[in-house]
């Protein structure tokens, strides 16, 4: 892989799991309330406004992206995202991996991986 | 929490799904592609896209409601089912082929899924949720 490319996988790692993170972030706000008045809570915070700008970029990261390099080589990178969020989420959210959990993430991960380098 | 897994990946599922297919449909209507206005312009022409937008929303309210309770870890990678429902669609409705390599890819997913469905069962009611 070229610097360039390098670059911009890393960059749509980071923001994936940055969005990805926000998210669940602006989700457990335990002050949000129910229905239409946790989306109003959630919207004047600036948590789900974090989750959709690294959205936007990561858009624009993963179009450049896949213009420098094959469709497979780029599914294959999805895989990875996969991890670094449930690595992230252990670490953010305490969220207990047990080997059931683990397996489960992992097939998942090597199936997208799998089916990107079968397309 | 069982049903509201199973109602929440579904929704999930299906508004990615249309998602994926309306924007496939509507690129496909508003060819030939182009950097212009004209192809723009043709694409939002068609109702196809409407429902693409349709899909980004439902998809957008559907996981932020799934994350309100769910591990992000574990949902994040339940979500690529998704990837196994568009082979499923492309091969009925565009006639794409898909590879045997593929087949075995759309297993893992799945045997995957049905790990984490276990786990849930099993340590669902035990994850920490930040103050």
């Amino acid at each position: 892989m070229q610097g360039l490319a390098f670059a911009l996988w890393l960059a749509n790692l980071l923001l994936d799991t940055g969005g990805q993170l926000s998210f669940k972030a602006a989700a457990t706000d335990k002050l949000a309330g129910d229905g239409l008045a946790r989306w109003k809570y959630m919207l004047a915070r600036p948590w789900i406004w974090v989750g959709i700008a690294c959205y936007v970029f990561e858009f624009v990261v993963w179009v450049a992206f896949l213009s420098l390099v094959p469709l497979s080589k780029g599914v294959l990178l999805g895989s990875i995202n996969i991890i670094a969020i449930m690595i992230a989420g252990r670490f953010l959210f305490h969220e207990r991996l047990s080997p059931m959990r683990v397996t489960g993430i992992l097939l998942v991960a090597v199936g997208v991986a799998i089916v990107g380098a079968g397309g | 929490m069982k049903r509201f897994y199973i109602i929440g990946f579904a929704l999930l599922l299906a508004f990615d799904s249309l998602n994926l297919v309306c924007f496939k449909l509507a690129g496909n209507q508003a060819l030939p592609v182009e950097m212009s206005v004209a192809w723009f312009a043709r694409v939002f022409s068609h109702p196809w896209i409407y429902g693409a937008v349709i899909g980004y929303i439902g998809a957008f309210v559907t996981w932020m409601s799934l994350l309100k309770h769910a591990p992000v870890g574990p949902a994040f990678a339940a979500s690529h089912l998704e990837v196994v429902s568009v082979m499923v669609l492309s091969y009925w409705v565009f006639s794409e082929p898909v590879t045997p390599t593929q087949i075995v890819g759309a297993i893992a997913i799945v045997a995957g899924i049905i790990c984490l469905a276990f786990a849930e069962g099993d340590e669902g009611a035990h994850d920490v949720v930040p103050a």
